[in-house]
């Protein structure tokens, strides 16, 4: 042992800690719209992560054809938020009524038919998306904070700045967490709960886009079933953090992301790195039946 | 003859049928949305492979172990699961799912990724049963099943089942030991998945864990809404339709996953209750355009 | 009544499809040959690519005028990657289709699964790229599956191929293996560490990370950098590969990234982009192989479908030639054809020179290629006998 190991350790900690909230803060941006539709609806909108993946896809297209990074994932968000509220009025809205597992199954449905859809239309193979901005990484000594990273954390960061803001700040924002405590009582004081649900969606749906634009400029692919995981360990991580509670959710995506790069990276455990937001979840809820910060 | 082809379609169809009816009896006997119900096949499909390749056990024991134990496991989850609530449960069961997938990938005693090879078709009167005849064992089985189901629908045991499912707290207000009942149909759901996972083992002959995984879940619970779910023979005749879908749309192959996708979509929206539930539109549409309108029903 | 009678109407009318499918056949004067892959679902970019070849190479075949005047007509089956399907596929080949011979363009897990089901009724198969070690020994027997073939490396002499150049050309002391946890990513990372090791080189760590879904390398590659190893040996296929290379560049790390034939992909230099420049990888296709089979094959390709070929489409364009040669040799009897499949000797491969078959594996030459301005070129062969015999049982 010796200084020199000693500052490689403390150097790769810190590149550790900085893997780890990049991927956190994309499955915050991808949960916290999943936590929103659920928190309004009830419903487990599996569906959300094919329109993570339509906003990598439209957001590589419009790449391919502009050629500027800020603007695709703009569109990519836009083309999301189009898609989340068309799913939400054809698809969950005559719904509702109906026990849980219909809206549940259905949304399964659609998720494998937009999985398929991308294959047909945009072929099976990956695709190259390789935006950059300009900016390079950020070098100390042998830790980087790459350029990719560092989109991600700032995307991520005015995505919930601008969330809580819109939250605490408007009359909007105060009419959604009324909605989504108790929908009835909200709309008897005057509430378009209607209105709530859509705009509900276009956030939650635009957050997915900009996900999946990041991830897909992180790791330079898109691929039709780029959803996949996603779509499964969004739904572990937001009842980890209280299904409908948006704090709690972000706590838990940047949580989840820490400690599956902590078991890869560190104590190198070999053991599946999806499995982590499940075991974490059983686990929280043993104590916490309700999730993290959730509430009955 | 019939063709061997034909023959194992219909042993896969059989035991989708039976893991539907599985599936069927926790999600409506005992109204619990399992997304994990996978896991079970695999606890029975490596429980009779070990049990046939490690230990030398002969099918006619291993098989029926394997219901056992998956029995045994559905128990033991069943407390846990109980305590929490609705979707929570929903996700929790698909937890358990990957939680079971990674325990059959990452264990080097179940084969890990490699997975187990080996598991042959059962011996009788000194020879190996052919396919037909194993179609026929299982036929055989599911069909006991299918009257023991009968029977409890009649019964008691039944009648809980029923109040639970129509009012979970009402029932309990009424004396109903609702938490009794649960697990008795989770035991009971896990142990015949466990069953035909058993089965399935020996037909395929080499397991591996990726079989057992979320989308397999999927695959059965879309089977049982689609059929009608706490219906008798929804769940079967949900696998029999959706076991030949592939069959027959194998011309379109390039779509045939997305056809599948829609027709979940379109089944939800539409016909929510499943081909023979309350409000499926197929009896009237028979009655309609096939059948004289019937003068008393 | 009424519900019973609805389920009644309903299985008669499954049962009347199924039959009529289960009919319905073809009669016509032409050589048929086997064919699955998994064009649909999640590996459906190299079925595509085992599709493309194989179509590629029935062209060539039919153009020269069929096999003894007789056109080839392929039956091809989409397989999911599933392995239920994969038997139903293996079931109707033998009795609907009536083929004489089959080639797999697929992944272990189907493979795998058919291997008994032909090797019952005496249907010979070559496997184009599947490395399952069961797919040509039958565990309960514990004999080989003698008319099961297969064309690709075993993973483990692929693994020990690359340790073999790693140690004796790059002269590795030290080692960090990373690799896909699946039958592949287990059997070459365990061929490769065991080879290492005898021949005296350590391997630091070694990691395995979850297949299907991993891109993000980033927590793994921290980790090998601390051990600052001279070679990292990585398992996975080209998306998997692509996001290593791309990762460790990002991350600073220099050691020399060692590949295997997942790698094998134009995909895989176009998402690694600059990265993949210096890139080593163990595989069966030598693009700068003289031989008019391996030029045309690739310039025809790249003709049909416009884009370069990868390891997935040569492997499974081999195992179609390979049946293809048999029979025309030998006739369709299929255990004529099994018997010509034995008695390979030399057989001038796409992807590489078979010398023989040893309980159905191939003793073939390694390729070592690198990645030079943007394109794979030939760096190494590894013909090292004590390495590339596969292992008798």
């Amino acid at each position: 042992m010796g200084r020199s190991s000693d500052l490689k350790r403390s150097n790769m900690l810190w590149q550790q800690l900085a893997n780890g909230i990049a991927m956190g803060s994309v499955y915050a941006l991808v949960s916290l719209g999943l936590t929103m539709v659920y928190g309004i609806l009830r419903i487990l909108h599996v569906a959300h992560a094919g329109v993570y993946t339509l906003g990598a896809y439209i957001g590589l297209f419009s790449f391919r054809l502009v050629g500027d990074f800020w603007v695709s994932l703009f569109i990519g968000m836009a083309g999301s938020a189009v898609a989340g509220y068309l799913i939400e009025r054809f698809l969950y809205s005559p719904l509702l009524h109906l026990p849980r597992i219909v809206p549940l199954i259905a949304s399964i449905g659609l998720f494998i038919a937009l999985e398929e859809a991308f294959r047909i239309v945009a072929g099976p193979h990956t695709l190259t998306y390789n935006a950059r901005i300009g900016i390079g990484d950020l070098s100390i000594g042998s830790f980087r904070l790459t350029e990719t990273q560092i989109l991600i954390l700032f995307v991520t960061f005015a995505a919930l700045i601008f969330l809580w803001a819109f939250l605490t700040k408007t009359r909007t924002g105060l009419a959604m967490r009324a909605c989504a405590q108790d929908a009835e009582t909200a709309s008897s004081f005057g509430v378009n709960v209607k209105a709530i649900i859509a705009v509900n969606f276009l956030f939650g749906s635009a957050m997915a886009g900009a996900a999946g634009v990041l991830i897909g400029v992180y790791d330079n692919q898109v691929w039709p079933t780029m959803g996949a995981i996603p779509a499964y360990k969004a739904l572990a991580i937001v009842v980890l953090g209280g299904l409908g509670n948006i704090p709690g959710t972000v706590l838990a995506a940047i949580g989840v992301g820490l400690a599956e790069t902590f078991f890869i990276g560190i104590l190198a455990i070999p053991f599946p790195r999806d499995a982590v937001a499940f075991i974490a979840m059983i686990l929280v809820l043993m104590f916490k039946p309700y999730g993290l910060l959730g509430k009955a | 003859m019939i063709s061997g082809y034909l023959i194992t379609i219909l042993i896969t169809i059989i035991i989708y049928a039976m893991l539907a009816h599985s599936l069927n009896i926790i999600t409506g006997h005992a109204g619990q949305i399992s997304l994990g119900h996978a896991a079970f096949l695999g606890i029975g499909a490596y429980t009779s492979a070990m049990l046939y390749t490690e230990a030398g056990f002969p099918f006619w024991l291993s098989v029926p172990l394997s219901g056992l134990v998956a029995g045994a496991i559905g128990a033991l989850l069943a407390i846990p699961c109980l305590r929490v609530r609705d979707d929570f449960l929903a996700i929790t069961t698909m937890g358990i799912g990957f939680v079971a997938e990674a325990v059959f990938l990452y264990t080097p005693f179940f084969g890990g990724a490699m997975g187990i090879g080996g598991i042959n078709l059962p011996n009788w009167f000194g020879r190996e049963m052919t396919k037909s005849e194993y179609f026929l064992l299982i036929l055989l089985v599911f069909g006991f099943l299918l009257f023991l189901d009968h029977r409890m629908g009649r019964s008691w045991i039944g009648l809980a089942w029923a109040s639970i499912r129509e009012d979970e707290q009402a029932a309990g207000a009424m004396g109903v030991d609702v938490v009794r009942f649960k697990v008795l149909a989770f035991i009971l759901g896990s142990a015949i998945a466990g069953l035909a996972g058993g089965f399935y083992a020996h037909f395929l002959t080499f397991i591996m864990p990726q079989n057992f995984g979320f989308g397999q879940s999927i695959v059965i619970l879309c089977m049982v809404v689609f059929g009608g779910i706490g219906t008798r023979w929804g769940p079967v005749l949900g696998a029999v339709i959706l076991g030949i879908l592939p069959e027959i749309f194998r011309p379109i192959m390039e779509y045939r996953t997305f056809l599948y996708g829609l027709l979940l979509l379109a089944m939800m929206r539409f016909q929510p209750g499943g081909i023979l539930g309350a409000e499926s539109i197929l009896p009237e549409v028979l009655r309609r355009y096939i059948f004289r309108p019937a003068s008393q029903e | 009544m009424r519900r019973l009678r609805l389920v009644g109407i309903v299985f008669g009318l499954s049962a009347f499809l199924l039959f009529f499918i289960a009919g319905l056949s073809q009669a016509q004067d032409t050589i048929k040959i086997g064919f699955f892959a998994p064009i649909t679902g999640p590996a459906a970019a190299d079925g595509m690519s085992a599709k493309h070849a194989v179509e590629l190479g029935l062209k060539e075949v039919n153009d020269a005028g069929g096999i003894k005047g007789k056109k080839v007509e392929l039956i091809t089956y989409d397989d999911r990657l599933n392995p239920q399907e994969a038997v139903a596929i293996a079931n109707k080949l033998i009795e609907k289709d009536k083929v004489v011979g089959v080639a797999s363009g697929s992944y272990s897990g189907p493979t795998r699964v058919t291997a008994p089901i032909f090797q019952k009724a005496g249907m010979p198969m070559v496997a184009g790229y599947a490395v399952h070690p069961d797919v040509t020994w039958d565990p309960t027997q514990k004999k080989p599956n003698d008319f099961i073939f297969r064309n690709g490396y075993l993973g483990e002499v692929e693994g020990a191929a690359a340790a073999e150049f790693a140690v004796k050309n790059l002269k590795a002391k030290k080692i960090s293996i990373i690799s896909m946890d699946n039958d592949f990513g287990r059997a070459i990372s365990a061929g490769f560490a065991a080879r290492a090791e005898k021949l005296g080189s350590a391997i630091l760590t070694k990691q395995m990370y979850k297949y299907p879904g991993e891109k993000d390398f980033r927590p793994f590659l921290t980790r090998i950098k601390e051990g600052n190893p001279e070679v990292i040996f990585a398992a996975g296929y080209y998306g998997e590969g692509a996001s290593i290379v791309r990762q460790a560049k990002e991350l600073g790390i220099t050691a020399q990234i060692l590949g295997e034939e997942g790698f094998d992909s134009p995909k895989f230099l176009e998402i690694a982009g600059p990265a993949a420049e210096g890139v080593i990888i163990a595989t069966n296709l030598d693009r700068d192989d003289p031989r008019p089979v391996v030029q045309n094959f690739l310039s025809n390709y790249r003709k049909a479908y416009n884009e370069d070929a990868d390891m997935v489409g040569a492997s499974s364009y081999d195992a179609f030639m390979i049946l293809v040669n048999a029979i025309a040799k030998v006739g369709t009897d299929p255990k004529a054809i099994q018997k010509a499949l034995l008695e390979t000797k030399d057989y001038n491969g796409l992807t590489g020179k078979i010398s023989r078959f040893v309980q159905g594996e191939v003793v073939k030459p390694v390729q070592i290629q690198v990645v030079k301005d943007g394109k794979f070129r030939r760096l190494a062969v590894i013909d090292n006998p004590e390495v590339i015999t596969p292992p008798t049982k």
